[in-house]
């Protein structure tokens, strides 16, 4: 076989132009494109980050202490390695001078060195040292826009936090350091350090962050001076960032959503390889008389086969290329719109890795579902030219495709994983969504196996149409398994995100407490408790004291060289919550083990979430250590609970036994519920008494939550919209693919005595029921995932939203009934002659 | 039963337009059987169709079994065929996608007769496919699947048989028995019968032989009274 006389061959082949490819074109494009915008994206955001992370962090370095500041001798070390910039963060409640409006706020308190690294834009400008000075015996304050507007404050007005007055000098236009996390419930206020201690707020035991910063000289050896920095201080509870990792949690969100969003373009591609293949099938059936020539005057199998394949290649390259062009410079016209939506100023250009990456996942994706088709094709015999031109012959694969094919399987599935941040996740991504294509495949021919046994109606119009579901080589089992695919997104997607709703807007604010109050300082338990006994209409009012503290230890292994699960690793991040209690708190359920009795004085036990247990795998009597303000306490686990999260009211992972933490500070936690009309007042009441505490109103939370139930929901609504699309494209290609043969019955059927109106009724049968049982598969796979993630990853009551499956069935009558008609009206008004001629 | 005066078919393609009919008048009386000879590109395959109203004439006036079909719309026509005309093939042209007995059903289908499958089922016998009924095309030789095909023609009872080359995709034994079949069920019913052929013996089994060449009617047996010059 000749490789130049296979090029020759192909073309000539291509001179056909790219008609009957436009299919083929848009499934490849499409999911090249969004796994290449999607790489730009990111690896865009991530430049950004990289280069913003000084300014982000505020140094080259940062030591965080929680609940207590530097000591002396940490501080004189600090002072040794580089300039320090000290801040202070904390919640807090600032209420307007007259008291008419308060707020909880996020405060920060920072040194005349700060910001180390970047600039602070306040309007109307002005240096930073200046708007927090004290001048005329009032320091200055600067907010965050949202402050100012929640207090109906401006420029030149005065505040209060806790028991000092700021006059408020400035809006916060840019804040370099600014908190990246997605859950902040307050606005910004920065205050000069000095003032700080003026507003009282600094009790043994509020939650106060002490942060450090440093810019060390050129050239130093930061991994070395972190080193230095740990062994000195091994039991001080330094958490250090540097610039490698100076945004972490923000590092980690981009990861998940990038490795979320390339499943969606692999997704995208699986659902358009069907597509391709059909696209490359229906082609190839096309030429199955070209191609019977061609071996009967002399040309091998293999010179066929490499003849498609080059042609295919050459059309794919094109694909592909479109799809990277458009991926490539999606993220560079976005540009102008995502500055507003992104924490860091993303440098957005043309990054080579994502757009290789694309290119390999679009050809392997064409190579293995073209693969079938040119192996048919391969096999069509000489003597198709000696027969009446019917369907397409049918091959099986050869043990040798299979293998190739496999083979380019596993290669896409490797590059996805290899090239993904979180490989695990990816790789179990991979596996659930070639699964889900597998399983939509296996359940679609099970219904039109199930379709040609229920025998033939006789309903002619019905007749023709399930034939046509059931016909041999009909694309009726792609069909349906790209479009059920992506219905069962949508079904699944709108039945949870209706759960959601239910939870969010009726549920909890029938029983979720009206507020959080913290930082209650222990001499204030009784008078706060009185107040609230005394205020009409509080009701679920629970009080419990609350420290925080570290996991260090997990039977005494280390936290850092334990083997935690993915989903148990926030609670060893960073601080947590820790209370006591002599009895089982409300909204816990005991699930293995006794709870001790409430006279209980000895060693500390603890009783831990059975989840959060299973995670890092601890059993009863397994041994936990904390540390809190850098004494480590061990506790063996005496029960395992269950939580009611969605109770939204006080639920602690771990809770201890009464003494275990002898004499270390503490503050109080309460939650309380008063009717809406009341929140306002007992807000006033709650901060004028008592100004060091914090309310935090649930609403806002609730709020919070529901912003970030939005930005998923919209990111989900995106990865079905695109799996309709790809399915939308996957039914126009076989409807593509079987125009001749619709075209030819219309006209036998309009000769034997057809009425347009029959023909019409026919095929409005044949999409409809296509429709229809996309929408039962999607209807029943999409009900069984959204009861899975809302039983088993949201852990709470799930109910059956008829919506859901309606809706499903709605969009997929909508999708195949339309593109149905479009590609079939010109059947119902084609002139027969042409059809009916002798060759 | 068959009235043609003047017809003209001008078919336009890329290369330009194309005469193929011009002015062709003929009048088939009912129950006659009629062959159609001619060289290729002399316009039969055309005639034939634009007496079932599958192509509309340029010029002229078609009437068929009283019904001036130029007053008949898309759907009107196809009724039209429906009640009063069975076409017969050379490619045989079944529906792929149903079996023999479903393929003959059809017609009777379209015109909503309850009774349709048991006419099928008749229909089929009298062309000797009672027991394949259940089979598709595919599954059929090409000698039995014209039968079908003769038996779907046959099916409505319709008063005209139109034939474009029966058998020429068949061999010459296989051939003959579809004709022996298809004379004796137009005589059965005395349908009249338009057969385009390329095989005098077989036009010579017709009453009439009418010539076509070039798009015009050049010789017509019924006018020198006798078929027997061909």
């Amino acid at each position: 076989m000749s490789l130049t006389l296979a090029c020759r061959l192909m073309r000539r082949e291509l001179r056909g132009g790219l008609k009957g490819f436009r299919i083929f074109l848009a499934c490849l494009a499409l999911g090249v494109a969004i796994i290449a915008g999607v790489g730009s994206l990111a690896a865009g955001v991530r430049a950004g980050l990289h280069a913003d992370a000084r300014s982000m962090l505020g140094g080259d370095a940062e030591v965080e202490l929680v609940l207590r500041p530097a000591t002396a001798a940490e501080r004189d070390f600090l002072d040794r390695s580089g300039t320090v910039s000290e801040s202070v963060g904390m919640r807090a409640m600032a209420r307007r001078d007259d008291g008419a409006a308060r707020s909880l706020i996020e405060l920060k308190a920072v040194d005349e060195t700060y910001p180390l690294y970047g600039e602070v834009a306040l309007d109307p400008p002005q240096a930073l040292a200046d708007a927090l000075a004290k001048r005329d015996g009032l320091w200055g304050a600067v907010a965050a826009p949202a402050l100012l507007d929640r207090l109906n404050l401006k420029p030149g007005d005065v505040l209060r936090v806790g028991e000092a007055r700021f006059v408020l000098r400035a809006a916060l236009a840019h804040e370099p350091d600014a908190a990246t996390g997605v859950f902040i419930l307050g606005p910004r206020l920065v205050i000069a350090k000095a003032a700080l201690t003026e507003t009282g707020l600094l009790i043994p035991g509020t939650v106060v962050n002490y942060s450090y910063r440093l810019r060390v000289p050129a050239g130093s050896d930061i991994p070395a001076w972190e080193a230095d920095a740990k062994s000195r201080f091994a039991d001080a509870g330094w958490r250090i960032r540097d610039v490698a990792n100076a945004t972490p949690g923000l590092e980690r969100l981009l990861d998940r959503v990038g490795l979320y969003l390339t499943l969606v373009g692999l997704a995208a591609l699986l659902v358009g390889g069907v597509g391709v293949g059909n696209a490359v099938s229906g082609y190839l059936a096309s030429r199955t008389l070209s191609i019977a020539i061609f071996k009967s005057v002399g040309a091998s199998g293999r010179l066929v086969f490499a003849t498609y394949l080059l042609q295919i290649a050459a059309l794919g390259a094109l694909g592909i290329l479109g799809g990277l062009v458009i991926g490539g410079l999606a993220p560079l016209l976005l540009a102008r719109l995502l500055p507003a939506m992104l924490p860091v100023a993303a440098r957005f250009d043309l990054y080579a890795l994502p757009l290789s990456v694309a290119a390999a996942a679009g050809a392997l994706t064409t190579l293995a579902f073209a693969l079938g088709p040119l192996a048919t094709a391969r096999a069509v015999p000489p003597a198709a030219l000696f027969r009446a031109p019917s369907e397409p012959p049918l091959a099986k694969l050869g043990i040798g495709v299979l293998i190739v094919q496999a083979a380019t399987v596993i290669a896409l599935a490797a590059l996805v994983i290899a090239t993904s941040s979180d490989r695990p996740l990816a790789a179990w991504s991979v596996v659930g969504a070639l699964a889900a294509l597998l399983l939509f495949r296996l359940t679609a021919l099970g219904v039109i196996a199930a379709l040609r046994a229920a025998g033939r109606p006789r309903h002619p119009g019905l007749r023709l149409a399930l034939a046509n579901l059931g016909r041999r080589g009909a694309n009726t089992p792609e069909v349906i398994a790209s479009l059920g695919l992506g219905l069962t997104v949508l079904v699944a997607l709108v039945a949870v995100e209706g759960n959601i709703s239910l939870i969010l807007d009726k549920d909890l604010p029938q029983r979720a407490p009206s507020f959080f109050f913290i930082d209650i300082q222990p001499d204030q338990a009784a008078a706060f408790d009185a107040l609230l006994a005394s205020f009409p209409g509080v009701g679920n009012f629970e009080r419990v004291p609350s420290l925080r503290g570290r996991l260090v230890r997990l039977n005494g292994v280390p936290v850092e060289r334990a083997a935690v699960a993915p989903e148990a690793q926030w609670a060893i991040r960073s601080e947590r919550g820790l209370t006591y209690s002599p009895t089982l708190p409300s909204g816990s359920r005991l699930i293995e083990g006794e709870w001790w009795p409430s006279d209980y004085r000895g060693p500390p036990l603890v009783s831990f979430e059975a989840e959060l247990a299973r995670g890092m795998g601890l059993k009863l009597g397994d041994a936990l250590t904390v540390n809190v303000l850098g004494r480590d306490v061990t506790a063996r686990i005496a029960n395992l609970r269950s939580l009611d999260w969605t109770s939204l009211g006080i639920n602690f992972a771990m809770v201890f036994s009464p003494g275990s933490f002898g004499g270390a500070p503490e503050t109080e936690m309460a939650v309380a519920r008063v009717p809406p009309e009341r929140e306002a007042a007992l807000e006033k009441a709650v901060t004028d008494r008592f100004p060091n505490i914090s309310t935090i109103p649930v609403k806002d939370a609730l709020q919070a939550v529901g912003t970030i139930v939005a930005a998923v929901a919209t990111a989900l609504q995106a990865t079905a919209a695109i799996a309709l699309v790809a399915a939308g494209l996957v039914l126009a290609g076989a409807l593509a693919a079987s125009r001749r043969r619709r075209l030819y019955e219309a006209v036998v059927l309009k000769v034997l005595g057809a009425t347009r109106r029959d023909l019409l009724k026919a095929f409005l049968l044949e999409y409809g029921l296509l429709g229809l049982l996309s929408a039962a598969i999607a209807a029943a796979l999409g009900t069984l995932a959204s009861y899975l993630v809302v039983t088993e990853v949201m852990r709470t009551d799930w109910v059956f939203l008829p919506g859901a499956v309606a809706l499903s069935a709605i969009v997929a009558l909508a999708m195949t009934l339309a593109l149905g008609y479009a590609g079939t009206w010109r059947a119902l008004g084609v002139s027969a002659a042409p059809y009916l001629r002798n060759e | 039963m068959i009235l043609l005066e003047g017809v003209e078919v001008t078919l336009t393609s890329a290369a330009g337009a194309v005469n193929v009919l011009r002015g062709v008048s003929l009048a088939v009386g009912r129950g006659e059987t009629v062959s159609l000879i001619g060289p290729s590109g002399s316009g039969k395959t055309t005639l034939l169709m634009a007496v079932a109203g599958l192509v509309r004439p340029s010029a002229g006036r078609v009437v068929i079994a009283g019904t001036d079909l130029a007053g008949l719309d898309e759907d009107g026509l196809a009724r039209f065929r429906r009640d009063a005309v069975g076409i017969v093939f050379q490619a045989f042209h079944l529906v792929p996608t149903m079996t023999a007995l479903e393929n003959v059903a059809l017609p009777l289908e379209f015109a909503g007769r309850r009774d349709a499958f048991e006419v099928s089922a008749d229909c089929l016998a009298s062309v000797g496919l009672d027991r394949r009924g259940n089979h598709y095309p595919a599954e059929l030789s090409g000698g039995e699947q014209q039968r079908v095909a003769l038996a779907r023609a046959f099916a409505a009872g319709p008063r005209l048989i139109l034939a474009d080359e029966p058998t020429g995709n068949l061999d010459g034994a296989t051939g003959g028995q579809v004709m022996d079949l298809l004379f004796r069920l137009s005589a059965e019913r005395s349908t009249t019968l338009l057969l385009i052929t390329h095989e005098v013996e077989l036009a010579r089994r017709t009453g009439r032989i009418v010539e076509l060449a070039d798009g015009r009617v050049v010789a017509d047996s019924a006018s020198r009274g006798a078929a027997a010059a061909y």
